[in-house]
């Protein structure tokens, strides 16, 4: 009996998963990410936050960290698309599944995100509470994840210090 | 008795574990020495990152709050004596502090605790007023960020242009 069992948990163990099966994502819309990214870099990436590569959230842009070798923060060009496209890789990159899931809901629960509990200040974070619900980076942020991005906010968040 | 003893070992024990951090001691390590010539004092050390050791650390010296040295151009160390550096937290609360005689600025929490982001301007002279283009997220030691030589992940050392325009 509890040989057969040891078997059994040895197969278990031993297993993999179907090398076809693949992970459908439905990820949020890169087309309006520029404004999203503007937002993100302008409060979250300076250098001494998540403008630097050893942060998991990585955001490169105009106000910090550059991704051209021969870029420098705060110096022309502004964000590159090259940029924004790696912002977009970071941010979608993080938690790919429990994205998924919350722009498959239609943006319902993004309190899922590490990302936004973070900002929120709902979870630890050495950046502190960022964001308030409700307020213009908020907005931003979870409209991009519905699919109808809110510009003007997401514009908005560039007035903030 | 015994209380007392368990009381003296704990407090042992805390005082070598805050002693004993491996990251902080290597970021000490890597500043090196002190420059032949130069005491310890405000005139010390310019363009590091003073928060690495003014940190407020057991064993360490006095903590700052925000700290940097301020140079004149990009391309030299020549230091911008008497310029005031404006800073501002998010919640309107300020400070001005103004660098000595090689540059150096720095801030006690007595004086000035920012809640970050905090933004920072600087003058000097009949300079334009230079604006820090992105707020200060968390780190009061400028030249965590502010390093040479310039690139992708630093602007360089701290300075203010002539005309008020970062290149």
């Amino acid at each position: 009996m509890i040989a057969s069992a040891v078997l059994v948990g040895l197969a278990a163990a031993c297993s993999s998963p179907n090398a076809n099966d693949r992970f459908l994502a439905t990820m949020p819309d890169r087309a309006s990410f520029a404004v999203v990214a503007d937002a993100l870099e302008h409060r979250c990436g300076s250098l001494d936050c998540h403008g630097t590569i050893y942060r998991n959230l990585r955001i490169y842009g105009h106000e910090g960290l550059r991704l051209d070798p021969n870029g420098r923060p705060s110096s022309q060009p502004n964000t590159t698309t090259a940029e924004y496209d790696a912002d977009y890789q970071a941010v979608v990159g993080l938690e790919p599944e429990i994205l998924s899931a919350v722009v498959s809901s239609g943006g319902q629960g993004p309190e899922r995100l590490t990302l936004v509990r973070k900002a929120l200040g709902l979870e630890a974070h050495k950046g502190g509470t960022l964001w308030t619900a409700g307020d213009v980076q908020d907005t931003c942020f979870r409209s991009w994840l519905t699919g109808a991005t809110d510009v003007a906010s997401c514009q908005a968040v560039l007035n903030i210090p | 008795m015994r209380r007392v003893r368990l009381s003296c070992v704990a407090l042992a024990t805390w005082a070598w574990a805050a002693a004993c951090n491996p990251v902080h001691n290597q970021a000490v390590a890597a500043l090196g020495g002190e420059t032949p010539g130069v005491p310890k004092g405000p005139t010390h050390r310019a363009g590091e990152p003073c928060l690495t050791c003014h940190d407020g650390s057991l064993g360490d010296p006095s903590a700052f709050t925000v700290a940097g040295t301020i140079y004149i151009d990009a391309d030299s160390k020549s230091a911008a004596v008497g310029a005031k550096i404006l800073l501002t937290s998010i919640d309107g609360s300020s400070y001005t502090a103004t660098t000595n005689s090689v540059g150096n600025f720095y801030v006690q929490s007595k004086q000035f605790t920012p809640n970050y982001p905090m933004s920072v301007t600087v003058t000097y002279e009949a300079r334009p007023t230079t604006i820090m283009v992105s707020h200060v997220g968390r780190d009061g030691s400028c030249a965590d960020c502010h390093t040479d030589p310039a690139g992708p992940s630093s602007a360089g050392h701290v300075f203010v242009p002539a005309n008020g325009v970062t290149p």
